[in-house]
């Protein structure tokens, strides 16, 4: 009982999302990552200059999903036919064949998710200096946590070399320009994620809440 | 107990929000509460875990058989084509020289989901009748289950991009099989079976809390008391 009395008095700060362990620090010095001591799962990577830098990688990252998404990736061509493959067409010509569970699948996973997080993290950034836009921000935040691992640009490149590879003895395969701009936006967009560290978010509200609270 | 096991959120009646991290004060009565940072719904452990787990392997166990006796997709060259099915484009691969790239297919369309689905399978077991373990290793196979499972979506992607690619008509064609719904279904359901896993029951389990959700969190804190 005794023991249980002195524990009470701890402030405990975080609970290990992964294990249940109570820890009365959760936050690392900026540029470093703090681990659970017991189950060993990342609490907190406090990236340098986290805001900024995730509000400039989004933005590289919306502008990069213009050219990826309207250039051609790849084409293909047979004796005098060719076609060209978009991020879009190729959701397009399954929704046409009927198998349109698979298509939206797809269309989610490669388009809709990856331009879905790089909006909630600009707009999280970005919205995070305006008090008006607290409740919006918060909300955001949630959303960006849901929909993070359906973003999967990165298995779509991979998808891509394999067509690549598989096809070269079927007819011609060419990269197109959109090919590369899809590339960068693919480290961009996994940049993005490693930089965001939603506690500095939570901090910049929590200093204004105060701040509020102490005028009126 | 409190001496010998270190302090877990559960007997103080705290939680951390799933979302956002932060440290919640259970509410006594129903056990869940909205998070007053991010506004998920926060619970002390999530709802019917291993139910839901259970439910969603199976499923994923189940719909693995359409996946891999149904043919996924037909290139139709010159009019002629068989359709192929998972294995067989594997084995495609392999026979024309490829062996690296078979050797990709098979990791992320035939290992990925097996491995995943027996994975699952173990933990849930190992959480059902309480066998010894080690908590460490347990939690080695749940982060794998959870971090491996979006790369089997490469054979669907790569599918897609056929599609596409590959659309002339009589002289060559790619057409996707009804194999392949079947597999786009395995992969969701694995996806969605691995983030209703709660690990803190493996360390629950470890721990000796009998902790259900009839057990109030209040309740366990004075189970905890007496027993200190």
């Amino acid at each position: 009982m005794e023991q249980l009395r002195d524990d009470k008095q701890i402030r405990w700060q975080h609970a290990c999302h992964e294990c249940d362990l109570l820890l009365t620090g959760g936050l690392a010095p900026p540029g470093q990552k703090l681990t659970c001591p017991r189950c060993g799962c990342t609490l907190h990577r406090n990236a340098n200059h986290s805001v900024y830098y995730t509000i400039a990688l989004s933005l590289t990252g919306l502008l990069l999903f213009i050219p990826s998404a309207s250039l051609p990736l790849l084409k293909f061509s047979l004796f005098s036919f060719g076609a060209e493959n978009t991020l879009m067409n190729g959701v397009y010509s399954l929704f046409k064949a009927g198998y349109i569970w698979l298509a939206s699948l797809v269309l989610f996973c490669s388009v809709l998710a990856p331009l879905g997080k790089f909006l909630l993290l600009l707009f999280v950034c970005c919205g995070s200096f305006l008090g008006l836009l607290d409740r919006w921000v918060s909300i955001a935040v949630r959303w960006y946590q849901h929909i993070k691992e359906w973003g999967m640009l990165d298995v779509y490149m991979l998808g891509i070399l394999v067509a690549l590879i598989k096809l070269r003895d079927l007819g011609k395969m060419d990269v197109e320009p959109g090919l590369y701009c899809f590339g960068a936006m693919m480290l961009v967009a996994n940049l993005s994620s490693l930089s965001f560290d939603q506690n500095a978010i939570w901090h910049r509200l929590a200093l204004r809440r105060a701040q509020r609270e102490k005028l009126t | 107990m409190s001496s010998k096991f270190p302090r877990k959120g559960i007997h103080e009646g705290l939680t951390s929000c799933l979302s956002c991290h932060q440290l919640i004060i259970l509410p006594i009565a129903g056990g869940h509460c909205r998070c007053p940072r991010c506004g998920g719904r926060v619970h002390g452990r999530i709802l019917g875990s291993l139910m839901l787990t259970w439910a969603l392997t199976i499923t994923g166990a189940l719909l693995l058989l359409p996946a891999n006796i149904l043919p996924i997709m037909t290139v139709v060259y010159l009019g002629a084509g068989d359709p192929t099915t998972i294995i067989s484009g594997v084995m495609q691969l392999y026979n024309s020289g490829m062996w690296g790239i078979a050797l990709i297919v098979f990791v992320a369309s035939i290992a990925v989901p097996v491995m995943k689905l027996l994975g699952l399978a173990l933990l849930l077991v190992q959480m059902q009748l309480r066998l010894t373990f080690v908590p460490s290793q347990a939690m080695k196979i749940y982060r794998v289950v959870a971090g491996i499972g979006r790369w089997s979506l490469l054979d669907l992607f790569m599918i897609s991009i056929l599609v596409a690619l590959v659309d002339m008509g009589f002289i060559a064609q790619v057409v996707a099989g009804p194999g392949s719904t079947a597999f786009a279904s395995v992969v969701i359901v694995t996806m969605l079976a691995a983030r209703s896993f709660d690990p803190r029951l493996i360390w629950d389990a470890y721990d000796g809390d009998l902790y259900s959700k009839d057990v109030a969190p209040e309740t366990a804190h004075r189970g905890a008391a007496e027993n200190g």
